[in-house]
């Protein structure tokens, strides 16, 4: 008994040191945590390879001091970060400094509260403007250059532009931080880029079925309205692309919507098939496109009557083109720009015919009809854009936000897509009839735009980063289900062209450092105090005799052993 | 770079306590089971006050300064005066002289206050990248505790161990030991009821415990003179 109390005893000891060891250990460990004088959200500039060639920003592990744009000239940045706001951005500085090759730590640049999702607000609007275009130029510059240091994007805030008007002080002084100096330093702990491996694109298709008539054996005529939903920009976890292709997705959506309605009824049931595509890989030359109609069976390919593409439909005034590829004098060109011309003019919209002729051993796909031409289906693109994009340009990147998108731009481009489809399905060409008349049951829904725009607005897309079940995708599926008798999914791997690494977002710690100067002049006051409080205490209470007889050996003892 | 930061602050924070007992005759006359057992005595103490006030005291919202719950701290400050008096007079000491007594006794309480106090917030804060100058104020802080300690604890002796005192000074000895025991009291005022900046504060607890500690050893002295 007495025996069983002792263990019971010791296991309780046991326990509580093994407690005490842990909370030791835990106290060891949480130094690093949480002693910054500011930690922010940072987004990397992307990283790519395009046919072997190396572009965007190298490396994301950052730990140096930092500057800004005041430093003394001729001082070594090498081992600093510059920070740059938008606001005092100058262009050709970074050019030179990057097409020079100039050795640099690291870049971080501010973006005004503007472009974030949850702080924009009505601010000046001729600010916003000159803004967007050095944003948009700055983007192009980064994404083709490849650069050796870290570049991070982040957004304005009160903590961060408290650091920069301090450190825009020191610089003046003309005391850039160093190691000896003291100042900022900046510390992003994140691991080393990998590649993403087997990007995956993915594409979405809703079927809504025509109406057979009884004994008609012949396969109804399909009508396609796609639009490409992914996008590419500097920051991947910022590029939302509100306008490119938010829009044009919203739109599809909304269109599909309507149509379901028409279509849920077979008094209304047109004699069309409708064809919804949603698909990926549209900055890189509309891979996907291409193999969602690789994929299509050659009777459904011959059965497309035309295919209408939405890009970019989201911030027009009165003004909208249309793309195609196939010469304007094509009868079926004719016919579909006659049908949207006429429903353009109820609407006070001026639709203008814009023909680029595909060069087949040239791999650039600016538009995505060119994908469906390529293949001998007639199609068209709609879109604000007058001329045809260059490459990685125009895909949504950090310029293009929620601010800049307006939703009655949308509802009209809607309600023009829509009524000319309509024309053309019912058979009312040229006739005066409002299906999707404002007020009616079938008319355009404002609050859907909006929701699905804003959604679109807060989920950066880019495809590589989008894995085959991301909830984002998964949503695009249920609301085409929603609207559609059937959809599918298909699942491709983008082409070997492009290669894409990761680590696109990540957390900045800014802490405030003392110089080392600092610590060995404060080793020596502390020093000199105490030796000083020593030789006062010994002299107050001993006498000065004591003090003295310490540093002397006593004479006495040699005396006696000799 | 950070460790040294660490390595300075401790030296400020607890060398004095240590200079203190090799400089002066405590270190001849080996008074360390004296220093030890007044630490204990105030880690006693210190527990005592811990479940006082977590009884007492309730939590307020604001950081403002409350004289209620002030006053109710300052009683329970008395503690302090309480352990004092038990480790001055309750525990048996080696056969050392009443002067050397109070000292180790006041270096005892003082280094276990600092460790108590200071230790983990220097250890924590300390080693990180982030340089602030909270961990020298810090330092300071429990270098003025040391003298405040130690005239404490002289003051502590003069009213309890001493027997004949010199009638008129024994007011300005009760007034003078009042005014130490509520040091903290009055610091914590100041810090929120006036909102003075913590380098103030410490400026302010280093000028006072100097001039006590002059006071505190001026009343020694005289009440040192009748007996000699």
């Amino acid at each position: 008994m007495v025996l069983s109390k002792n263990s019971g005893g010791h296991r309780g000891m046991q326990e509580s040191m093994y407690s005490v060891i842990a909370l030791v250990f835990i106290l060891v460990a949480c130094v690093e945590l949480c002693d910054a004088a500011a930690a922010i959200d940072v987004y990397r500039l992307i990283q790519y390879d395009m046919s072997g060639s190396a572009y965007g920003s190298r490396f994301a592990v950052l730990n140096h001091h930092a500057a800004s744009l005041h430093f003394p000239p001729g001082a070594d940045l090498s081992r600093a970060v510059l920070i740059i706001p938008l606001r005092e951005l100058n262009i050709t500085f970074v050019r030179e400094y990057i097409n020079q090759k100039k050795p640099l730590g690291g870049l971080l640049f501010l973006l005004p509260d503007i472009f974030s999702f949850e702080n924009g607000g009505n601010k000046q609007v001729h600010e916003k403007e000159k803004l967007k275009n050095l944003l948009a130029e700055l983007e192009q510059l980064l994404i083709h250059a490849n650069i050796p240091y870290p570049v991070y994007f982040a957004f304005e805030n009160d903590e961060i532009d408290t650091v920069l008007v301090d450190i825009k002080k020191n610089d003046a002084i003309g005391q850039p931080a160093t190691a000896t100096t003291g100042g900022y330093k900046l510390v992003i702990p994140t691991p080393e880029p990998k590649k993403v491996a087997s990007p995956t694109i993915t594409n979405i298709q809703g079927w809504l079925s025509g109406l057979k008539v009884d004994g008609d054996t012949n396969q109804l005529p399909t009508i396609a309205i796609v639009a490409s939903y992914d996008t590419f920009g500097a920051a991947p976890a910022l590029s939302v692309g509100s306008d490119s292709n938010g829009s044009g997705v919203v739109a599809l959506l909304e269109i599909a919507r309507l149509f379901s309605l028409l279509y849920s009824n077979p008094k209304t049931r047109g004699r069309y098939n409708l064809l919804f595509g949603l698909t990926s890989g549209g900055p890189y030359n509309y891979n996907g496109t291409q193999k969602w109609l690789r994929s299509f069976d050659q009777r459904l390919r011959e059965s497309i009557d035309y295919a209408i593409c939405l890009n970019s439909i989201g911030s027009w005034d009165n003004e909208l083109w249309i793309h195609v590829s196939k010469p304007p004098e094509n009868a079926y060109i004719k016919q579909i720009f006659e049908g949207f011309s006429n429903v353009a003019e109820e609407l006070h919209i001026k639709v203008g015919l814009k023909h680029k002729k595909i060069n087949i051993s040239n791999p650039r796909v600016a538009w995505e009809h060119e994908q469906f031409s390529r293949l001998r289906v007639t199609a068209a693109t709609l879109s604000e854009i007058s001329t045809a994009p260059e490459l990685l340009q125009g895909t949504g990147g950090l310029f293009d936000s929620r601010q800049f998108v307006n939703e009655t731009a949308i509802t009209r481009g809607v309600k023009l897509v829509a009524e000319s489809l309509a024309r053309h399905i019912y058979g009312h060409q040229g006739k005066n009839v409002q299906i999707f008349a404002d007020g009616g049951s079938l008319a355009v829904n404002p609050a859907y735009i909006q929701s699905w725009l804003d959604l679109l607005s807060q989920t950066p897309r880019v495809a590589p980063f989008l894995s085959k079940n991301d909830p984002f995708v998964m949503a695009l599926k249920k609301e085409l289900a929603d609207h559609t008798d059937e959809v599918n999914m298909q699942h491709e791997v983008l082409e070997g062209v492009f290669t894409f690494y990761d680590s696109t977002s990540a957390r900045l710690n800014i802490y405030q450092v003392a110089s080392v100067t600092f610590d060995l002049l404060l080793l020596l006051v502390l020093g000199s105090y105490l030796i000083v409080l020593f030789s006062f205490l010994v002299i107050t209470t001993r006498g000065l005799d004591d003090l003295i007889s310490l540093f002397r050996r006593p004479p006495s003892r040699k005396v006696k052993t000799a | 770079m950070t460790m040294f930061h660490f390595f300075n602050c401790a030296i400020l924070t607890f060398g004095p306590h240590a200079i203190y007992y090799s400089a002066t005759p405590l270190s001849e006359y080996d008074t360390l089971g004296t220093s030890v057992k007044a630490a204990l005595v105030y880690l006693g103490t210190a527990l005592v006050k811990l479940v006082c006030l977590a009884t007492f005291l309730k939590v307020s919202e604001n950081d403002g300064f409350d004289p209620y719950q002030e006053l109710l701290k300052a009683v329970i400050g008395f503690i302090d005066v309480a352990g004092l008096y038990f480790a001055l007079t309750q525990l048996t000491h080696r056969n050392i002289s009443q002067n050397h007594k109070f000292q180790a006794v006041g270096l005892g309480w003082a280094f276990a206050d600092s460790v108590l106090h200071r230790l983990a917030p220097l250890w924590v804060g300390a080693r990180g990248l982030e340089f602030t100058w909270d961990f020298i104020l810090q330092g300071l802080e429990a270098n003025a505790n040391l003298v405040l300690s130690i005239s404490l604890a002289a003051l502590g002796s003069l009213m309890w161990l001493r027997k004949n005192k010199p009638k008129t000074l024994i007011p300005i000895i009760y007034a003078c030991a009042g005014i130490v025991a509520t040091m903290p009291s009055i610091t914590s005022y100041l810090r929120r009821g006036l909102g003075w900046h913590f380098p103030k504060v410490v400026g302010f607890e280093l000028f006072t415990s100097l001039s006590m500690a002059f006071i505190s050893w001026q009343l020694f002295s005289a009440c040192q003179r009748p007996s000699s």
